[in-house]
């Protein structure tokens, strides 16, 4: 598929795939909003290259979280290139206390938080991934 | 030559697990200093790079609890690093391996001998470090600020002549109140702020070793 613009194209068939994306976002947030409500699940964080939203049940945590979760991304891709792993598909950091998720979404980073007990493929595959 | 039996044994063990399961791409054995302890000897892979990935995740995962697995899924092969007794096993699997399988048999085999080892011989010796410097606090903020510190860069010249010519990319901060930190460094490039004997240090970081700007750290850099 091509990424170059058509000259006849109409401004509301401009506007459509950014209507989509849209969607998808609304989409996305509406899952995140009955996942996080979940038992055993800590809360989430979702960034684009402009803005995050957070939704942590501890707000005393979300710098922690966040620098935790921005540094996984990026030791994730490093370690991807140094093992040519490829794409990531997904992250999967465990600690004693409980465990994150780490995805990302179109051109957005998701960490979802959790205890160590929830089941994340569960919450994988329910994001619809 | 002679070489560490400890690390010949668990060499071998790897060796052994690989020739058993070819799905395996590398494998390696680290202690929590961030030291290889050994490694498959067909892996072109740069486990030093890997390792300063590793453990810069390891060293912000207190609110977790520390790390015990972490795993990544790419499209072309998966990477697992979890912790097997007091070390942690690194094993990348192309993504046709059976993984499962795999990581039950490192799983299983990787921490027995590690115990077996441990009863009869002697722990690996810790990473060699240069003597500290003394510098002078200054706080890097921002919310998702980077987790480098910043030395000037006369320093991280000497730390690599000290380590003939290779590149520092970790260092340890230890505060007046005993408390230490690792974290990645590079050159400071505010040409006003050189030749100060400053560390500029991410708040996150600061907190971490309760120490405020303009106190006065230990900072000694690790092996590369």
């Amino acid at each position: 598929m091509s990424s170059l613009e058509d000259p006849t194209e109409t401004e509301e068939e401009k506007k459509a795939p950014k209507k989509k994306l849209k969607g998808k976002n609304n989409e996305l947030q509406e899952r995140l909003r009955s996942i996080k409500i979940r038992q055993g699940i800590i809360g989430y964080i979702l960034r684009t290259s402009r803005s995050a939203s957070i939704d942590l049940k501890d707000p005393t945590k979300i710098i922690d979280y966040a620098v935790l979760s921005s540094t996984t991304l990026d030791a994730a891709a490093d370690l991807s290139e140094t093992f040519e792993l490829g794409e990531i598909q997904n992250i999967l950091l465990e600690g004693k206390d409980a465990k994150i998720l780490l995805l990302k979404v179109e051109d957005q980073r998701l960490s979802i938080f959790m205890d160590r007990n929830v089941d994340h493929e569960k919450i994988y595959r329910d994001l619809g991934m | 030559m002679s070489r560490d039996p400890y690390a010949t044994g668990l060499e071998t063990a790897l060796a052994e697990i690989k020739s058993l399961c070819p799905g395996i791409k590398a494998s390696f054995l680290f202690t929590n200093e961030g030291t290889i302890v050994a490694g498959d000897s067909d892996a072109t892979v740069d486990t030093k790079r890997a390792l300063h990935s590793f453990q810069s995740v390891s060293e912000k995962a207190s609110p977790i609890g520390g790390i015990l697995k972490l795993s990544i899924a790419g499209s072309n092969g998966d990477l697992q690093i979890s912790q097997a007794n007091d070390m942690y096993l690194a094993t990348a699997i192309s993504k046709d391996a059976d993984e499962k399988y795999l990581l039950t048999i490192t799983g299983v085999i990787v921490p027995t001998v590690l115990k077996l080892l441990k009863t009869i011989i002697h722990t690996p010796a810790p990473p060699k470090a240069a003597p500290p410097q003394q510098l002078t606090t200054k706080k890097i903020t921002g919310f998702f600020a980077g987790d480098s510190a910043e030395v000037d860069r006369k320093i991280l010249t000497e730390w690599s002549d000290f380590f003939k010519g290779q590149t520092i990319n970790t260092i340890q901060i230890q505060a007046p109140n005993g408390k230490t930190t690792r974290c990645k460094v590079k050159a400071i490039d505010d040409e006003r702020l050189e030749g100060k004997g400053l560390i500029r240090i991410p708040e996150k970081t600061l907190k971490t070793l309760r120490v405020k700007e303009e106190d006065v750290v230990g900072v000694k850099p690790l092996a590369p």
